[in-house]
């Protein structure tokens, strides 16, 4: 414990008064003012000393105290306004202090303790009070933040509470002065009063000593006095959450519903987006690409292979990107209004349980549910499992969370290929993921893991509130503006990447002028194709999306603008559009079974490497070797599903 | 209240039917309350306590993001910056946070 030096009553701190006299004389009662911090005590202090106070460090100390004359009922007192504490059983020197203040004996023995007290907070802050009306000192507590508790519908009753501490309690509203009076009139009785009778406290256990027993018992007193002063509409808010939550947290309702929640969300999303999709996709490929041409043209390259970078790269890939943007706000904003209502903290508490039961780390669902985000934060947020093993594991699930960046290309061929369920189709995709979470999960528990233990998790349930919009707004714009940030720069760079490795020619031609077909871009497909063939995708066109969605899955999308705007038009009802395209592509690469081909590719897409990024996040907290074991399985558990899922579909499709 | 009843039949105050239900797997601070039949205020007030003697862990964990940082980041920096893995949430951060608390063996 820190030792403090006692000063003599009325002496001045060493503080920046400089010496100045304190208004209180020499021999003047002792005020302490003691409380939690954030309760509202110093803008006590001032409303109780006004002008008349110095503020600086306590001597010997470098905690800062305030210190001042208060005139109470014709006599002026010296009040301290004591750093925050929560207890006299110190943690640090600001709590330290407090206690060798509360706690002197002597001529320094102070004459009334004011404990400062939150209505807000009231079991919190009753713990101090409990501790000093354990002693012969006389307490006052002071109530605050009456405001606050209201408006979260607590209301406490001053006098029950009163009653059941044993010792005066003034509401007060230090900020509007209002209730000081009461607090001048309580502490004046106190002066004149002397001794307080201390509470009885039972004695200790026959086994001596015990820390617990002796805080269990006051935490024992404290609930009796809150139940005996709170009023029962804050119960009444809690049963009407509660009552919510005997159906979004049940065991068997509550996954239900949760998924129930999700497919509105993405059904609502692929819906309600399509028109503005649709406008923003006629701008970028109508007047911004006939400007960008324009503008090349104008400097003189209209004849040279920039035009093709400008016009068919980057133009292309980034607007393709914008038109998610409308999606993306969507869906951002529904998962932003579900956060904010309260329902997301049951989600997690209905996914915990479900990973629980299955055996696998109770607190690996925080790191997965981010990984639905963005895999690479959701890889470092592994670092909260406490155990080695549970974070290896745990990471080596993330890459199988479906994340945002996948969820574009899912939309795209949903849109293009089951118009009339595309909701339904993206929602699939999110279960497959999950699915493969478990599945997954099982198998390395079953295999490499069989000892790793279960972890209990808590969490904190709010109260369910309506949701604020400008919160919600706010939230959907920083993860809009993140993802933008973060796909913008990838696309540009893997833009310019593949326009190389198309503009290479494999045999006939020069740089920049050869068919796509021909170029080293193409050619790199076709070496990988053979290997996707089982699974009804094996066309170049189909392969080497995936291999620029190694990279990132945000450019899978630009890098097909790429592909089929410089390839002949597919069809001469919609020459150059890129769902015209994917089906000739997907239809010639599954000999017909074309929904089972597209079907197998969105599995593949979901299981393999997410990116480099995650990759490297792997490598970091993993080492090499897991991270080279990740892809290995990724890769396996990609291949043999979408081979599965293509073999058996082209049975029905 | 009867601190008997507290424990769920276990002797003691709130202090100690708190541990006794995360021992028997309470999932929210809801269900100890209920399990408990404590106040909410009372058993946050019970955990904070719990956690100031070291009986109990508790863990706060992010799943907003920073200000400026990237737009899913599970733990951004002081300074608002996406910075994957930190050790505390960014001051800065919004979203709703969640506190894993586990009991100290």
């Amino acid at each position: 414990m820190t030792t403090v030096p006692a000063v003599p009553r009325s002496a001045p701190a060493s503080c920046h008064d400089d010496g100045a006299p304190l208004a209180a004389p020499v021999g003047a009662p002792l005020v302490v003012l003691a409380g939690a911090p954030n309760v509202g005590k110093s803008t006590l202090f001032n409303a109780l000393t006004g002008a008349r106070r110095t503020v600086g460090n306590w001597p010997g100390t470098t905690v800062e105290v305030g210190r001042g004359g208060w005139l109470v009922e014709g006599r002026v007192a010296d009040v301290v306004d004591l750093p925050g504490s929560y207890s006299l059983d110190p943690l640090s020197p600001d709590e330290a202090l407090t206690r060798a203040v509360v706690l002197a004996e002597g001529p320094d023995r102070p004459d009334v303790v004011v404990v400062v007290a939150s209505a807000a907070h009231l079991a919190r802050s009753l713990y101090l009070v409990a501790q000093v009306r354990e002693t012969a000192l006389p307490v006052v507590v002071a109530l605050t933040m009456g405001d606050v508790a209201e408006r979260r519908g607590i209301q406490v009753d001053a006098g029950a509470l009163a009653a059941a501490l044993g010792c005066p309690v003034v509401a007060l509203d230090p900020r509007r002065r209002s209730g000081v009076d009461g607090l001048v009139e309580a502490v004046g009785a106190c002066l004149s009063g002397g001794v307080a009778v201390p509470r009885l406290v039972p004695p200790a256990p026959s086994q001596g000593p015990d820390e617990l027993a002796a805080a269990d018992e006051r935490f024992g007193w404290i609930d009796t006095a809150v139940t005996a002063s709170v009023s029962a509409q804050v119960m009444t808010r809690r049963t009407w959450s509660d009552r919510i939550d005997r159906f979004a947290a049940a065991p068997v309702l509550g996954p239900l519903l949760f998924l129930g929640v999700m497919w509105v969300v993405f059904q609502a999303t692929t819906t309600l987006a399509v028109p503005l999709q649709d406008a923003l996709d006629a701008l970028v490929s109508g007047p911004v690409s006939s400007a960008g041409g324009w503008l090349v043209d104008t400097v003189g390259l209209g004849q040279t292979p920039v035009r093709g970078l400008v016009v068919d790269g980057v133009i292309a890939g980034v607007g393709m990107l914008l038109t998610f943007v409308p999606l993306m706000a969507l869906m951002f904003l529904l998962l932003a209004l579900l956060e904010d209502s309260g329902y997301m903290a049951r989600a997690a508490v209905v996914t915990d349980r479900m990973m629980s039961r299955l055996g696998l780390p109770g607190r690996a669902f925080l790191p997965i549910v981010v990984g639905f985000g963005c895999n690479v934060p959701a890889v470092s947020a592994t670092r909260i499992l406490p155990n080695a093993r549970h974070r290896v594991l745990t990471a080596l699930l993330v890459p199988f969370t479906s994340c945002s960046a996948r969820l574009t290309v899912y939309v795209l061929l949903a849109t293009t290929f089951f118009p009339a369920h595309a909701g339904t189709v993206v929602f699939a995709m999110y279960l497959v993921s999950i699915l493969l979470v478990v599945l997954v999960g099982l198998g390395l528990r079953a295999t490499l893991w069989r000892t790793v233990g279960a972890d209990p998790l808590v969490i904190d349930l709010p109260p369910y509130q309506r949701p604020t919009v400008r919160l919600s707004l706010s939230v959907t714009w920083l993860r809009l503006q993140g993802f933008l940030r973060t796909a913008s720069g990838i696309i540009v760079a893997t833009v310019v990447v593949v326009w190389l490795l198309q503009s290479i020619p494999v045999g006939a031609g020069s740089f920049g002028d050869v068919p796509v077909s021909q170029s080293l871009y193409a050619e790199l497909s076709r070496a990988v194709a053979p290997l996707l063939s089982p699974a009804g995708f094996g066309q170049w066109e189909a392969v080497s999306a995936l291999l620029v969605g190694f990279v990132a899955k945000e450019a899978v999308i630009s890098s097909w603008a790429q592909t089929y705007a410089l390839a002949e038009p597919a069809s001469s009802h919609d020459p150059g559009a890129l769902g015209a395209q994917l089906h000739e592509t997907f239809t010639v690469a599954s000999g017909g079974h074309t929904g089972a081909a597209v079907a197998a590719f969105m599995v593949f897409l979901l299981a393999y490497t997410p990116c480099v990024a995650t990759l490297a996040a792997q490598r970091r907290e993993l080492g090499t070797r897991w991270t080279v074991f990740g892809v290995g399985l990724q890769l396996v558990v990609a291949w043999t599903l979408a081979v599965l899922v293509f073999q058996v579909g082209r049975v029905f499709w | 209240m009867s601190a008997a009843t507290h424990a769920g039949g276990r002797g003691g105050g709130p202090l100690t039917a708190v541990l006794a239900a995360f021992d028997a797997g309470a999932h929210s601070l809801d269900e100890v309350a209920r399990r408990c039949d404590l106040p909410l205020d009372t058993v946050r007030a019970s955990v904070d306590h719990l956690v100031r003697m070291g009986r109990l862990e508790a863990k706060e964990l992010a799943i907003g993001c920073p200000t400026s940082g990237c737009g899913s980041c599970a733990s951004g920096t002081d300074d608002g910056a996406a910075g994957c893995g930190s050790s505390a949430p960014s001051s800065r951060r919004s979203g709703p946070v969640l506190v894993a608390i586990s009991l100290r063996r």
